[in-house]
């Protein structure tokens, strides 16, 4: 299939790369101790700078943006964000994750589902799904349709292609065992396509959850009412710097606690297969 | 034989050309007014016209020196760093935390406080750029230099090289092809950023022209604008991969004329 193979050589190796063990853990502990006293010392300094009142406003002390997080966690203002932030993510994803390793893996699979594709893909892979925002907006209002349209449009690129490679990189060997033991195509598509191609699933998963975030918090920062792209602006043309940061630090918890949430279920679903995670 | 590739073709084209001819069947149905869903000439009329009044080479320009010179400076400074971080455990030690724990956090979150730092014109959407960009650049180009695989290096060195040659002739073309991947990963990303910077704050740029297209109720104006990004990604993404074909021929596995 043309136009899918560089991207696909850049999965594989990436994924390859990416789940590698790492040679150098015991010179990283030996190094430790610099490391937490150099980010340390770089907070400290930092707090010591914005207390002094030689720096410019924005630049406000992390003990007093920590405080901001948590008055505003008290008074219930943020949840309202997170949660309006965290409804429109789970729902653009769930669609968009959904559709996209559904088709990917028909067209990994299905010759004339993969022909009618084709041209989706290597035309519109690299092209910002982003610039179509302002048009959604306009159709949909500026509330959650708009933003849960453009996560499911920008999510759905990644899931299909690692969904596609995954079904395409099923052994041979392993469908016609199934096959020869008289499972029918259902049988053969969720117990043999679907779990051989879950690492690549997966990995799709993970740059999924990343875009998803990004558009979302941009989504909500040209246009919305709440959520905490929103706050940030909010919080911006008040000049609210504490509170700036406040929203910026959440992001920053909601972003990694998905992220690594994602690691630790995809290391309960591979047990025993990083080795195949590997080299999908 | 050629009746057979037209067959092909047109299955290939499916999905796209069912998109375009479903986008034309709405827009004639008057089932939602034509001011929403212009018909695809209105749209290829207003791309013509906004391309001839020099807006489009305009706006476009902008974007695209925004996001070249952010994506350079961070393929400058990310691939040292990786590199340093891959030769140098003290260096590895401190910044691979950083970059583990940021990696998952939007960027985009940053856009306010730097057009504090650096305004509201071309800087701060640079600075954007260059930092969605150094993610996916390091990261690649440490595990790259990372994975070399010893063998190499001491076969080098039984051979008499050391130092920067060791490193530039040895280390580097075999971690390229990681690095290339970063690379790839990296040049859309510029895109993405850039356009949505400008559409949150801007007066001039892509992003700003749709939606401010869009704004002023000229949606056929704005999607003139969507086209230009998409001919900008695809074309550059094509670039990209010549690029990628010449530099790093002994490990090619894609034609650049498909």
């Amino acid at each position: 299939m043309t136009g899918f193979d560089g991207i696909g050589a850049l999965i594989r190796r990436h994924g390859g790369r990416a789940t590698k063990p790492s040679a150098g853990r015991a010179r990283k502990f030996r190094y430790r101790w610099v490391s937490v006293a150099f980010w340390a010392g770089l907070v400290m300094l930092w707090e010591v700078a914005a207390r002094s009142g030689a720096m410019p406003s924005y630049v406000v002390a992390p003990s007093i943006i920590a405080i901001t997080v948590v008055q505003l966690a008290a008074d219930g203002e943020l949840w309202t964000h997170v949660s309006a932030s965290l409804i429109r993510v789970t729902v653009g994803l769930a669609i968009g994750v959904t559709s996209g390793t559904l088709i990917g893996l028909l067209a990994g699979i299905n010759r004339p589902v993969e022909r009618y594709f084709d041209s989706l893909i290597s035309l519109t892979y690299p092209v910002p799904k982003i610039a179509i925002l302002p048009l959604l907006m306009a159709w949909l209002g500026i509330g959650d349709a708009s933003k849960i349209a453009i996560i499911v449009m920008a999510v759905f690129y990644p899931t299909f292609i690692n969904a596609y490679y995954g079904a395409k990189g099923v052994r041979q060997s392993h469908l016609r065992a199934a096959q020869n033991m008289g499972a029918s195509p259902r049988r053969i598509f969720w117990r043999v396509i679907f779990p051989s191609a879950l690492p690549q699933i997966l990995t799709g998963m993970r740059i999924a959850i990343a875009l998803s975030f990004v558009v979302l918090f941009a989504a909500e920062m040209i246009g919305a009412n709440a959520g905490l792209g929103y706050l940030i602006t909010y919080a911006e043309n008040n000049l609210r710097f504490d509170m700036m940061y406040a929203s910026l630090v959440t992001i920053a918890i909601i972003g990694l606690v998905a992220d690594r949430g994602l690691r630790a279920v995809r290391a309960r679903l591979l047990v025993g297969r990083e080795g195949i995670a590997a080299t999908p | 034989m050629n009746a057979r590739r037209a067959i092909e073709a047109v299955e290939r084209a499916g999905c796209v050309l069912s998109l375009l001819v479903a986008w034309e069947a709405i827009a004639r149905s008057g089932l939602v007014s034509p001011l929403l869903m212009p018909r695809l000439s209105k749209i290829g009329s207003a791309f013509w016209a906004a391309v001839e009044n020099g807006d489009i080479v305009y706006h476009g320009s902008f974007s695209l020196e925004r996001a070249m010179i952010g994506f350079l400076l961070a393929v400058i400074i990310g691939v040292p760093l990786g590199a340093i971080m891959a030769r140098l455990p003290l260096f590895e030690a401190v910044f691979e935390p950083l970059f583990s724990f940021s990696y998952p956090v939007p960027k985009i979150a940053l856009y306010p406080i730097l057009i504090f730092i650096f305004g509201l014109g071309s800087g701060s959407k640079i600075v954007l750029v260059f930092l969605e960009c150094l993610y996916p650049i390091t990261i690649n180009s440490y595990f790259g230099i990372r994975g070399v695989p010893t063998s190499l290096l001491r076969a080098a060195q039984n051979m008499g090289a050391s130092g920067p040659g060791l490193f530039w002739k040895v280390a580097v073309p075999a971690a390229a092809p990681d690095i290339f991947a970063g690379i790839r990963i990296a040049l859309p990303l510029a895109f993405i950023v850039v356009i949505l910077a400008e559409m949150i704050g801007e007066s001039v740029g892509l992003g700003y022209y749709i939606s401010y297209e869009s704004a002023s109720f000229d949606f056929a104006g704005s999607l003139a604008g969507i086209v230009a990004v998409a001919i900008m990604g695809f074309t550059l993404d094509r670039v990209l991969v010549l690029l990628r074909f010449h530099l790093i021929f002994w490990e090619r596995f894609e034609r650049p004329d498909r």
